[in-house]
């Protein structure tokens, strides 16, 4: 399995703590449903941290070993105080403080538990709900009668590669699905470009095609609002470009 | 007759098992062992050995009383005190609460860095690898690692393209994860 090429760079700076705004939430969105991205980012946390042990040289002065013992031992007396002993009758309104903080001890567990249970359903419901949107969108740019449906054909009339984006304005989303496209060596990849009314290409996510030659790109990382003009493929070197360094092999009007 | 075996030390999670009974002992050989590690961290991002020794003992304090959190399945100690260590000296840095619960870091086992002898020639393979990089790459992986900035901050302070910025960032991590097996 591999991670999906659109969110290569971004589980990067996710892994460092770099990402934020709305990739970060497309992000955390994704790898809530896809492991491949999962272990992926796990991989990158554990790459990150050997710039940390680069660092290795200084060490602490003798001081730090001494304090930090000592505030361990002192934890330690605090935890074994021993009580003194006295007359039972000395020790009544011990034992009646001592019931009461045990109530007052079960009546808080009990709350913490149910407290505990009750966020536990909330962060269930709140799950649900945030894959009911992922699907919510997913079917509303299918479907929506705003949504655009370009067909992507190749710059050089070629007959068998093709593309369909699903594309909606207002939100942002987009859903990509290509067929019979040509494999590319290891360096390439296909990058889809969406092509505003007006400014510069927007990186609209990479790709590489499977076996049988199809590809899909869904949700790509896109501000919200941007009019579409046309949609268009390049090929780039692998990880992608900022901007089209190549001229595009598809190209669709929206 | 038999060579005493040299890295005939206790493990790691023989030394957590013992501190998570009481043991102050084998909380200071975890502390001779791991010391220089987090207190180097905290030293670099912090730029102050003041608070380097404050996060330090906060960071093996944090061991003390949790002990738990450490998972030997989950990775090896040293990678995961680095984690945590870093983690918390960016909070410190942007003076934020704690955005990482402990026991929520989870890397790979490699590398294992229980031995002084590994330590120093894990380290060297990374810093060999980090002085080929393109300064360019190295210094905005130190920005977001080390200085905790975002990928638009970091854009900002360079001047560069934010498309390039998560390049680097991206091809540099990938680098890093070559260093230990050449």
């Amino acid at each position: 399995m591999s991670v999906h090429e659109q969110f290569a760079e971004d589980l990067a700076l996710y892994a460092l703590g770099a990402l934020v705004g709305p990739e970060k939430d497309a992000l955390e969105q994704h790898l809530e449903v896809c492991l491949p991205c999962q272990s992926e980012l796990q991989q990158l946390q554990s790459d990150a941290t050997l710039l940390a042990l680069s660092t290795f040289g200084p060490v602490p002065p003798p001081r730090s070993r001494k304090r930090l013992l000592q505030a361990i031992a002192r934890e330690r007396r605090a935890r074994v105080a021993a009580p003194k002993r006295s007359a039972w009758w000395v020790l009544v309104p011990y034992a009646v403080s001592t019931a009461l903080i045990v109530v007052a001890a079960f009546l808080w567990n009990e709350s913490r538990s149910l407290n505990r249970t009750l966020a536990n359903l909330e962060q269930r419901h709140a799950e649900m709900e945030k894959q009911l949107r992922v699907a919510q969108d997913l079917v509303n740019t299918l479907t929506s009668p705003e949504s655009k449906q370009i067909t992507l054909a190749p710059a050089k009339a070629l007959p068998q590669p093709q593309g369909k984006a699903y594309y909606l304005s207002s939100s942002g989303h987009l859903i990509f699905l290509a067929n019979n496209l040509a494999p590319l060596p290891p360096n390439k990849v296909y990058e889809l470009w969406l092509i505003p009314s007006t400014g510069s290409p927007i990186p609209a996510g990479l790709f590489q095609p499977d076996s049988h030659g199809t590809a899909t790109v869904v949700n790509p990382p896109l501000p919200m609002g941007i009019e579409a003009k046309a949609f268009a493929i390049t090929i780039e070197p692998a990880g992608g470009s900022p901007a089209p360094t190549s001229q595009p092999i598809m190209l669709g009007a929206a | 007759m038999t060579t005493p075996d040299p890295r005939a030390v206790p493990p790691d999670a023989i030394l957590v098992s013992a501190i998570a009974s009481g043991d102050e002992s084998a909380m200071g050989q975890l502390y001779d062992r791991y010391s220089p590690i987090v207190y180097s961290i905290a030293l670099r991002v912090l730029g102050d050995a003041g608070m380097a020794e404050d996060l330090l003992q906060e960071i093996f304090m944090q061991l003390w009383r949790n002990p738990a959190a450490f998972d030997s399945n989950r990775g090896a100690m040293a990678p995961w005190l680095a984690a945590i260590t870093r983690n918390r000296a960016i909070d410190w840095l942007r003076k934020r609460r704690p955005e990482t619960p402990v026991a929520d870091v989870a890397l790979s086992i490699e590398p294992d860095l229980a031995y002084k002898a590994e330590i120093a020639q894990s380290v060297g393979k990374i810093r060999s690898m980090l002085d080929n990089m393109p300064v360019t790459q190295r210094s905005v992986l130190e920005m977001a690692y080390f200085e905790g900035l975002t990928h638009s901050e970091i854009a900002a302070k360079t001047g560069q393209p934010l498309g390039t910025i998560k390049t680097r960032i991206r091809s540099g991590l990938l680098a890093l994860r070559t260093a230990l097996t050449q």
